[in-house]
């Protein structure tokens, strides 16, 4: 039998191309997910330990990360120890450089001796003084910061310049910060002050309340396990994706061996009439599967490796602040990968290759047994399927009633699994009327493609599989942000806000504004500058009935009852001690009224009244704020710059609510993008596993298609039926797919959406369906292109002479 | 004429491995004949069947059907000469598994973008009729016995009017019994329709049918 399997696969190596390549694609994943995490642990190991490095004891919140230390405290408890402490953390501030606003900006302590700096220098010097201070090197990138810059940090009473007098590195994760000053400078902020953690070097003394003592590894390793975890979820949730891919794999393997082995019967038979025992032809089969497999999966793990080094340095080139280290050869993630890669070919075959076992010797004598025999739905599959279904749906609704997520994934996997079940009788039911719709030019395509139930159903499978998810992503995705969009313009209904509580806001300001390229609109506000009982500034009073031209929410906001007053606490820091009810004094010039407090936020430090109210306390209301609504994508922090711009000579100051909007909407296109991402890979191995089938099909079909072409079909002819047939296979897979990913998506809204959001309503995200559709239209006509080229290359007599 | 070979000649491979399957062959055709291509195997019968009827391209020398030279078409125009033109039986795999034969027998017609309406249904129905298949039009080739299949193909290859119907070893998987029944229909369709026929065989009973015989050897006839 040794030279019976060499020679079957010499003969047959390339029939199993598409195989390999799909346990190649899923092997691959799984050591690219490998070398990220070992990337991303390594990474996070770099630095995390420098900035306690001469320490002997590291103090730090005893419940970490539920609770932090009392910032007073840790400072007295710093100070107590002198040069013998050093504490690490960050005050998050607003800064401008060059009035400039600067993005999210933090500051961090950095010691002015030796001992204590953990920073490296990469240009000028270290900070010594009160007023100097360096920052990150890639934060000065992003900023554009230059030694020799000044930066305003604060605002305020609290702001301070410094100059910029180096720029450093500093990869610690826990003490990372934008820019540093020192530590007396820092401590002009200390309110806004949060400190994570104290360098000790000697006794520790007496711990500030709710800190504890470590040694310095013992920190380190506490924090590494904190971050490692998280680093192990995002992996667990990557092998997720490619548990996927090889499940998508497994239906692609399966399929080809079921092909090939179909295609081969006569030969078997033949091997069995010549005295080849069962076990024998079985073996030299299943020997077959494991070159496969272990040719792939070696394939894989290096191409892997390849991939997963390349994305880390990718990732370090692109994202300088990423966490991404020297990744070490992932020993245990390559030989997980090579043996989840050689069993799931293994498993993927043992189907298949039990079929050949039942094989008689019989056939061989037999004259031309039609190929692709069709294979009788087998009574316990339907029943299975049946019950599966049945099952899959009452879990559902349990899951829907009682917001039940794992009743869900139960659920929907019985579902899922029932449908997969009902393939072979449902998915030819659907190719014939998707085939009807083509008329008489895809008849011929239509019985190819439903010739074999079986063949076709585990080929759309796999593809249904990908899309399904996908659609299920998509749909939860457009949901979930129809509901935050709706909150967030409750919480932030005015773009930007620029107010001027002082002054009145000049008309000249207004038309500048109005042609600051992103601004669609923005309507003056009319108000009066008023003082309030337990505020020590003046605020803007200001009526505004025109706000539903430019507010997010309709301007409900806006509208007051007279008798109250709308303030947004936040804006005004802590200074305002407030609350909703309460009754307070609003004074004009020497008018006065007694009003009743209301809360909101997104419109800047002015409190918004009824036009009656206003009309009480002045006869001549002036604009003293501008609320602007931005153009659809405008940069939000260049827009917020500009308008700052504009405002800061005169005194008002800027509210960016459309910051708000635009990281969440950075946030979900990440997700989305990401899960769409991931399960490509899914569809790029099912769309192998539709060329594959044709590919094969072709091969066993070639007769009847050189019969075909002597009874005068062209060969355009000939392409366009494959081309329809791999067409009519992607569309029926994708279609169902978008049916059942909407269902699921549907179950998931009902389950865990409302629960999270209860206003949120279902959105169907009909235009990226539809872009699915086509796409999976496209990819089959691409699936067609080498097995159509192939077959119209035969002519009809080399056809015709085939055995 | 119905068709006619000149010098024909057709090479495969190169080298050591060079086969001269046709050697300069010239054959005429008469209209309304039925003629048999008879010779051992390897002797060229099948080539020079695939060359006449546009199957293959010949590597020298000319092919007329029906007053066209089949060198000058493209294989376009030369699929579409043989779906007009020229109707084919072969010993196997003569049927769409997955096809009525009712459906089989209007396929060439289908394939040329015809419109299958009551007249080529009828007409369909009156060439089965003759060839005593007419009530198993609505079965699959595999409920048909080989016979009934070899007789579905015959039909299929008639329903176009072709100028020429090739039949390559049209008896080679039947019994006698079936094998008579179905070279007796090829004779017929000569006789009483005016089919010019040509059929290649290796079975000297199956060639006694023929108004004519061609026999081959090494690529000449002989």
């Amino acid at each position: 039998m040794r030279t019976v399997f060499l020679a079957s696969l010499r003969t047959h190596i390339r029939r199993y191309v598409a195989a390999a390549v799909a346990i190649t694609v899923g092997v691959a994943f799984v050591v690219v997910v490998g070398v990220l995490t070992s990337g991303a642990h390594s990474g996070l190991m770099d630095g995390l330990g420098a900035p306690y490095r001469n320490a002997d004891h590291v103090v730090s919140a005893a419940g970490w990360p539920s609770s932090e230390m009392d910032p007073k405290a840790v400072i007295a408890f710093a100070e107590r120890h002198g040069e013998n402490a050093a504490a690490t953390g960050r005050a998050t501030l607003p800064a401008r450089a060059s009035g400039r606003r600067l993005s999210e900006t933090t500051v961090g302590p950095i010691a002015t001796s030796e001992k204590w700096r953990w920073q490296e220098l990469s240009s000028g010097r270290f900070p010594a003084r009160t007023g100097e201070a360096v920052v990150d090197v890639y934060f000065a990138l992003a900023e554009n910061i230059a030694v020799g810059d000044r930066v305003r940090i604060g605002e305020g009473a609290a702001a301070r310049d410094v100059r910029v007098v180096g720029l450093v590195q500093s990869p610690s994760p826990p003490a990372q910060a934008s820019m540093y000053v020192t530590w007396p400078q820092l401590l002009q902020w200390r309110d806004h002050l949060h400190l994570n953690a104290v360098a000790v070097h000697g006794e520790v003394g007496r711990l500030p309340e709710g800190a504890k003592a470590q040694s310095p590894e013992g920190f380190a390793a506490e924090r590494l396990t904190y971050v490692q975890n998280r680093v192990n979820s995002l992996s667990v949730m990557l092998l997720l994706f490619a548990g996927i891919a090889l499940f998508v794999s497994v239906l692609v393997i399966a399929n080809t061996f079921s092909i090939l082995l179909a295609q081969r019967l006569r030969d078997f038979a033949l091997l069995r009439c010549i005295g080849a025992t069962r076990r024998q032809v079985v073996r030299s089969v299943r020997r077959e599967a494991a070159a496969v497999g272990v040719l792939a999966s070696s394939t894989g793990a290096l191409v892997g490796v390849g991939l997963g080094y390349g994305l880390v340095a990718l990732i370090n080139a692109l994202a300088p602040t990423a966490p991404m280290g020297a990744a070490e050869l992932p020993t245990l993630w390559l030989l997980g990968g090579f043996a989840v890669g050689l069993v799931v070919t293994m498993v993927a075959s043992w189907l298949p290759i039990r079929r050949v076992v039942r094989v008689s010797p019989l056939a061989a004598l037999r004259p031309d047994a039609a190929v692709g025999v069709h294979t009788a739905t087998g009574l316990v599959r339907l029943a299975l399927a049946a019950l599966l279904l049945v099952v899959g749906l009452a879990l559902l609704g349990v899951a829907m009633i009682q917001d039940s997520t794992a009743l869900m994934l139960a659920g929907g996997g019985s579902v899922f699994a029932g449908v997969l079940l009902f393939g072979p009788v449902l998915v030819p039911r659907l190719v014939r009327i998707t085939g009807a719709l083509l008329g008489p030019a895809g008849r011929l395509a239509t019985e190819h493609a439903v010739r074999d139930p079986r063949r076709t159903a585990t080929t759309t499978a796999s593809l249904l599989v990908g899309v399904t998810l996908a659609t299920a992503v998509l749909t939860g995705m457009a949901t979930w942000r129809s509901a935050v969009n709706e909150r967030i313009g409750r919480d932030h209904p005015i773009d930007i806000a620029l107010t001027s509580p002082e002054e009145p806001v000049t008309t000249d300001l207004l038309n500048r504004v109005r042609r600051t390229p992103g601004v669609e609109r923005a309507v003056p506000v009319d108000g009066a500058v008023a003082r309030m009982a337990g505020l020590d500034e003046p605020i803007a009073v200001v009526t505004a009935p025109a706000a539903q031209q430019v507010a997010r929410d309709g301007g409900a906001f806006a509208r007051v009852e007279p008798g109250k007053i709308r303030v947004d606490p936040e804006a005004f820091g802590k200074d305002l001690s407030l609350r909703p009810g309460d009754r307070v004094t609003v004074r004009v010039g020497d008018r006065r009224a007694q009003l009743q407090v209301a809360v909101g936020t997104g419109w800047g430090p002015a409190g918004v009244v009824a036009p009656e109210t206003l009309a009480t306390l002045t006869d001549a209301p002036e604009p003293h704020a501008i609320w602007i609504r931005a153009s659809s994508g405008a940069d939000p922090a260049r827009l917020g710059g500009d308008l700052d711009e504009l405002a800061d000579p005169v005194g008002a100051t800027i509210e960016n609510g459309l910051r708000t909007w635009e990281s969440l909407d950075r946030q979900l296109g990440i997700y989305t993008w990401s899960a769409l991402g991931l399960l490509g890979i899914a569809v790029v191995i099912a769309l192998i596993g539709i060329a594959n089938t044709l590919g094969l099909s072709v091969l066993e079909r070639a007769r009847e298609h050189a019969m075909l072409r002597a009874l005068g079909l062209t060969r355009r002819q000939l392409r366009r039926m494959l081309a329809i047939e791999a067409v009519l296979l992607s569309v029926v897979a994708t279609l169902l797919g978008t049916l059942i990913g909407i269902g699921f998506a549907w179950v998931g809204y009902e389950t865990f959406v409302t629960r999270a959001l209860s206003d949120a309503t279902m959105q169907v995200p009909w235009l990226s369906l539809a872009v699915v559709v086509l796409i999976a239209v496209m990819a089959g006509l691409l699936a067609a292109v080498l097995p159509a080229r192939r077959a119209a290359r035969v002519t009809p007599a080399a056809g015709l002479s085939l055995d | 004429m119905a068709a006619s070979a000149r010098d024909l000649t057709k090479t495969y491979g190169r080298g050591d491995a060079q086969v001269h399957a046709l050697r300069g062959v010239d054959l005429d055709l008469p209209r309304g004949r039925f003629t048999a291509i008879m010779g051992p195997s390897g002797s060229g019968k099948s080539t020079l069947m695939h060359c006449l009827a546009g199957l293959d391209q010949a590597g020298g020398g000319t092919v007329t059907v029906a007053g066209t030279d089949l060198g000058s078409l493209d294989d376009d125009a030369l699929t579409i000469f043989r779906r007009e033109h020229v109707g084919f039986v072969f010993q196997s795999f003569n049927l769409l598994p997955m096809l009525t034969a009712g459906e089989n027998i209007v396929l060439p017609l289908e394939l040329g973008g015809r419109r299958i309406d009551d007249a080529v249904r009828e007409r369909a129905h009156m060439l089965a009729d003759t060839l005593g298949v007419a009530d198993r039009l609505g079965h699959r080739p595999a409920e048909l016995s080989g016979g009934q299949q070899q007789r579905v193909a015959i039909a299929r290859a008639l329903i176009t009017q072709p100028d020429l119907l090739f039949a390559d070893e049209p008896t080679g998987n039947l019994d006698s019994t079936t094998s008579a029944e179905v070279l007796d229909h090829l004779r017929r369709s000569a006789r009483e329709l005016g089919q010019t026929v040509v059929m290649v065989t290796h079975e000297r009973d199956a060639a006694t049918y023929a108004d004519c015989v061609v026999t081959m050897q090494d690529g000449r006839i002989v």
